[in-house]
């Protein structure tokens, strides 16, 4: 079973790698197509209700997710590289002034894909103000929710 | 974190200075004099930033009438860790459904092939 790791980076950072077992074209257009991405991104927990993307360099994408308790949260940013085996974009938590770059590399071997994400912050401080306050106030609240419908069944 | 306290903490991290303030905080301690000399700006100055970040409740100030020393507040980045804890499990849930997508993706492409290979003369 391929699982996701979290591999140790700068204090700035959070880098994440995961192996599927599909070839790199097939990885980039589950993860470059809206009708796809709605099928996965967010797992079981969050449902995808808008995926809009524009897959040029300089163009945007926007996610948006709904929790079972009917909170929404976005996930935005723009497109800044754009190739077969990487892409790299910002990412922005709802409205917060925090933007994070996010860069994403594509290795296949023996048909299998290696997906690395690196998601950089400005800072370590900035990463742990948008952790530790943003997300906490929005979607971490309906998580805590959501945890305890869930410990209830 | 009420709405207004939110908004405080995301006011104050939107400057510049005031993000390398708590940078420096990061290290250790500091005093106003401490914090004024490196970013090259007036004690006045400094102290007109610590109280946007004190107000967003980001630093403490000790009580020492003279040097009143700036401390970073841990609760924010203890909570931090949680939270990326729950952004990977938000990337290991949404990487468990791609499995199951690239799966199907897979098996069109086989049948897709297959084809091809029969309609050859």
């Amino acid at each position: 079973m391929n699982k996701l790791k979290l591999l140790p980076g700068a204090p700035n950072e959070i880098i994440m790698e995961r192996t599927f077992d599909a070839p790199r074209r097939l990885v980039l257009k589950a993860m470059t197509t809206p009708e796809l991405i709605k099928r996965w991104l967010g797992g079981v927990r969050a449902t995808v209700v808008i995926a809009e993307l524009d897959l040029r360099v300089g163009g945007r994408y926007r996610n948006v997710f709904r929790l079972p308790n009917g909170h929404e949260f976005t996930f935005s940013g723009v497109y800044r590289e754009i190739a077969d085996d990487r892409l790299v974009h910002t990412e922005r938590f709802d409205d917060h002034p925090a933007e994070s770059v996010v860069t994403i590399t594509f290795t296949e071997t023996a048909g299998k894909t290696t997906v690395h994400m690196v998601i950089a912050f400005e800072s370590q401080e900035v990463r742990d103000m948008v952790f530790g306050t943003g997300m906490a106030d929005g979607a971490g609240e309906s998580y805590d929710k959501l945890d305890e419908v869930l410990a209830g069944m | 974190m009420t709405p207004d306290r939110l908004d405080a903490t995301f006011s104050a991290l939107a400057d510049r200075t005031r993000r390398a303030i708590l940078a420096r905080l990061a290290k250790g301690e500091a005093s106003v004099m401490d914090l004024a000399e490196p970013f090259a700006m007036s004690q006045p100055a400094i102290s007109k930033h610590l109280k946007v970040l004190e107000r967003a409740g980001l630093i403490t100030r000790g009580r020492d009438a003279q040097r009143r020393p700036c401390r970073l507040k841990a609760a924010p980045l203890r909570d931090a860790n949680e939270w990326i804890e729950r952004y990977r499990q938000f990337w290991e849930a949404s990487f468990d459904a791609l499995d199951d997508v690239l799966e199907e993706l897979n098996k069109t492409e086989r049948r897709k092939a297959k084809r091809t290979q029969e309609n050859k003369p």
